[in-house]
């Protein structure tokens, strides 16, 4: 049961995450929109926990036997050989056929599942890619094969494909220094018209403004981060915690996003406003 | 999340927290000690007793409360780090004065944190508290033993690196092939012992 990498592009493998490994450093790792994956696992007949493959477009795997694909996140340009790869959709692909993501739309990244799981062998009891601490136990190398379990259960469509939400509005709970603020100051971050930057990763979301305000935050002693964790830089800008968020960090973290709103803003592309809201 | 700690205290709590969840069989992701605080994570549906439980730790007992023995590892460092003799300078001592008073102390991992096995270690002398370097080094070798603010440390792999740079051990600190991947875990007692 296996598949040919023969393009990776920007694609990890990746599972529920690396939980209990924290407090010596490790991040929780795992799929960064939590939702889409676990669609991804239950369209496709698997443990809600399976590892899938998390990418960014430009993949491509041949097929040596035949498997069963289900694809969710953002949408994409897929492709099984010349056919269009419907949107949530368990599709069956025959031995020799080419699964192609050229590339993602509207979004960041999507959740290629394939009943059974990916297969292999795990670090921390994870086979999720972890961008930050560089602990990869799976890496995709061009000709490398990908293991898949073998499973009698059965795949499952949605007849309306599910992509990301993209609330008008993301909720801010306070944080743990929601209190250094001045009133001003948190009617300042739910009125700025934020939008994503350019350079976010599995690591964190930047979020920038055309009118940023900077502040004068004593510097913290480093603090646990967790995901969703919205922290203030000192010029301004806000930097929300996704998957591979490192473990602690020092930065006054001013509020936190729930787990959907985080799932909905780490599919966002760079350049896509984005509106808080106590 | 427990906050307001005392220096010293974040290792203990969150020994307590891991002792009384397991105790009571409470089932939890991670407990994370910060410099002055600690962060449970928890399946979303015992959210109520996971805040109970911690409402029933006492914080300020701490201290007290922390009957465990903690493990203690001794590593020995060949004290000929590039920043020595500046370390040295800045603070007005001689480099032996230097490696003397850094092996001579007694440290506790407060927390851990920046890179996997990476523990900040409290018990550093006062005098030979300073500000990290003004920039940082883009690479800094494993096993480095280094000083900034009031803390020490190991680089448990190569990594990036803004700390003032002792000495090396060739101690492994980081192995995922281990039951515990980490040498130095919150709690452990650390001392540094000089290679002559």
């Amino acid at each position: 049961m296996t598949l040919i990498v023969e393009r990776a592009g920007l694609t990890t493998v990746q599972d529920y995450g690396r939980p209990g490994w924290a407090h010596v450093g490790v991040p929780h790792s795992g799929a960064v929109d939590r939702g889409s994956f676990l669609l991804a696992n239950r369209l496709a007949g698997n443990e809600r926990s399976a590892a899938m493959l998390e990418t960014s477009g430009g993949l491509a795997l041949r097929a040596s036997v035949a498997v069963t694909v289900v694809i969710t996140g953002a949408d994409t340009n897929a492709y099984i050989n010349d056919q269009p790869l419907a949107h949530c959709k368990a599709t069956l692909v025959h031995p020799g056929d080419t699964i192609r993501i050229n590339r993602v739309l509207n979004g960041m990244r999507c959740y290629v599942a394939f009943t059974g799981g990916v297969h292999g062998l795990a670090q921390l009891h994870s086979l999720s890619h972890d961008s930050l601490s560089e602990i990869v136990p799976m890496p995709l190398t061009v000709g490398g094969e990908i293991t898949l379990g073998a499973t009698d259960r059965l795949a499952t469509s949605l007849d309306v494909p599910i992509v990301p939400r993209r609330s008008p509005r993301l909720s801010l709970h306070p944080g743990p220094h929601h209190s250094l603020l001045t009133l001003e100051q948190r009617h300042g971050l739910a009125t700025q018209k934020w939008i994503t930057a350019q350079d976010s990763n599995r690591i964190g979301v930047r979020l920038t403004s055309s009118a940023l305000r900077r502040n004068e935050f004593p510097e913290l002693l480093s603090l646990p981060l967790v995901r969703g964790a919205v922290q203030l830089t000192p010029g301004g800008e806000l930097v929300v915690m996704l998957a591979d968020h490192p473990t602690t960090g020092g930065y006054p973290v001013v509020g936190v996003l729930a787990s959907d709103d985080v799932d909905d803003i780490a599919q966002r592309p760079s350049g896509t406003p984005v509106v808080l809201g106590w | 999340m427990v906050d307001g700690l005392l220096a010293g205290q974040a290792a203990m709590v969150r020994t307590a927290i891991l002792h009384t969840c397991a105790e009571q069989h409470v089932s939890i992701n991670d407990v994370v000690a910060g410099a002055r605080s600690v962060v449970i994570t928890h399946p979303r549906d015992n959210a109520e007793v996971v805040r109970a439980l911690l409402s029933s730790i006492d914080v300020s007992g701490a201290v007290e409360i922390s009957p465990v023995i903690a493990p203690s590892v001794t590593l020995a460092v060949d004290y000929s780090g590039p920043d020595l003799d500046y370390v040295a300078q800045q603070c007005g001592l001689t480099s032996q004065e230097v490696v003397t008073l850094h092996s001579g102390a007694k440290y506790v991992v407060e927390f851990c944190g920046f890179s996997p096995g990476f523990a900040y270690l409290t018990g550093l002398p006062t005098v030979l508290h300073l500000p990290r370097r003004a920039t940082p080094r883009p690479r800094v070798p494993r096993g480095a033993v280094a000083i900034a603010a009031q803390y020490s440390a190991v680089y448990p792999r190569e990594s990036p690196g803004g700390w003032h740079l002792l000495g090396v051990t060739n101690h492994e600190l980081w192995n995922m092939t281990r039951d515990e991947p980490a040498t130095l875990t919150p709690g452990t007692i650390v001392s540094f012992e000089q290679i002559t």
